[in-house]
């Protein structure tokens, strides 16, 4: 299968990336076809400007050539592998920006005759959430996993009831030793071989 | 009251700058002292760097840069958060303000040894959200309004103990009537005046 993994962290030698770097291990060494978006790499600008909300709903609504570079690799995804940092019990502000300007009407969803929503991204089979919390799972729970709703329910709706959908937490991270991070790091590489 | 209401919309012809103006006309109907951020005017820079990760839990970090928003978010007693609710929460723009505004030293502290965070915005006695979804407020619900609980769970368990939430929100707004949004507006002002 193709997957397409959208990493976010601003740090290179975060643990984000080093639980990206296990997903993608995984999927290669299971024969999946990976192509990684590393949004703070790539330099990406995640608030929407005047400009691409005056054309969201018109016919042409991709202005940002990085915006175009994230569609064509989430219509060829039949998986959708998203690795954060959970801050203030959501995406960080990269990687909310990323979605809402890359999962556009045409792309994400499209409206039918009579302008209901229908799901635009029937190819993608399973989505996979992998992301770390300074809090405990308990404090988590109790505060909401907004990140996690967002891209288990709302964009699952735009992908179709059949898409299988995958959550790898790391909670308490900032009180964890060396050998829980590696755990959970391998823990990681090993799921994803057995998608 | 001392209000600070943080605005984001990108464009100042949308129905979220009507519903700002009502908020702002409710405000002064009810004599409140109000301070206002547009954070698309001011050109906010949403993105929490490599830097600021770097400084994350240190104590004495150069916050010049955004050292405005931090007095406006010390100073309020009131917080008014005014957006168009997208993918089921704040706009990346707004997200990134949480993000970088409400930092260790500004929102909470990590005391040594201890793994829970200690609030320091205990000032803030109320928070009140004015947005619109474009969807029903049963697909709102599918989804699990995570935006309305970034805001009445985790920024409000570091504001005082007592602070109220209150959640003004119009619903199927892609395929509403003038009429339905002229009641909004009314609503606006009416709820942001008591």
């Amino acid at each position: 299968m193709r997957a397409t993994v959208v990493l976010v962290h601003p740090s290179p030698t975060s643990f984000t990336h080093s639980c990206a770097a296990a997903a993608e291990r995984g999927l290669q060494s299971a024969g999946h076809d990976v192509t990684t978006l590393d949004l703070y790499a790539m330099g990406f600008q995640p608030a929407m400007t005047d400009a691409e909300r005056q054309a969201y709903h018109g016919e042409q609504p991709v202005i940002d050539p990085l915006v175009a570079e994230s569609v064509a690799a989430v219509q060829q995804a039949e998986m959708l592998v998203f690795v954060y940092p959970t801050w203030w019990s959501g995406m960080p502000a990269m990687l909310k920006g990323w979605l809402e300007k890359t999962m556009l009407p045409g792309v994400a969803f499209v409206f039918d005759k009579r302008g209901k929503v229908r799901p635009g991204l029937q190819t993608v089979r399973h989505i996979v959430g992998i992301s770390s919390y300074g809090s405990s799972r308990a404090y988590v729970k109790a505060i909401n996993d907004n990140g996690r709703r967002t891209l288990l329910r709302a964009l699952r709706l735009n992908t179709g009831w059949r898409t299988k959908r995958l959550w790898l937490p790391m909670y308490s991270i900032d009180g964890s030793t060396p050998e829980r991070r590696a755990a959970f790091v391998a823990s990681v590489e090993k799921s994803m071989a057995a998608l | 009251m001392k209000t600070l209401v943080v605005y984001c919309h990108p464009s100042r012809e949308s129905f979220v700058a009507a519903v700002l103006d009502a908020t702002l006309e409710g405000l002064r109907d009810g004599e409140h002292e109000v301070r206002v951020t547009d954070l698309y005017a001011d050109g906010f820079d949403p993105v929490f760097s490599a830097e600021d990760h770097a400084n994350h839990l240190a104590d004495d970090v150069d916050r010049t840069g955004i050292a405005r928003y931090i007095e406006d978010l010390r100073w309020c007693e009131s917080l008014v958060l005014v957006y168009p609710t997208w993918w089921a929460g704040q706009p990346a723009m707004l997200k990134g303000w949480i993000d970088r505004v409400w930092v260790n030293g500004v929102a909470w502290k990590l005391p040594a040894g201890k793994r829970r965070l200690k609030p320091l915005l205990r000032s803030i006695h109320r928070i009140t959200v004015v947005t619109t979804h474009g969807s029903s407020k049963i697909i709102n619900a599918l989804e699990g309004e995570g935006g309305k609980r970034t805001v009445t769970r985790s920024l409000r368990a570091l504001c005082s103990r007592t602070c109220r939430t209150h959640w003004i929100a119009m619903y199927t707004v892609d395929t509403s009537t003038e009429l339905q949004r002229a009641q909004f507006l009314h609503r606006v002002r009416l709820r942001l005046a008591a």
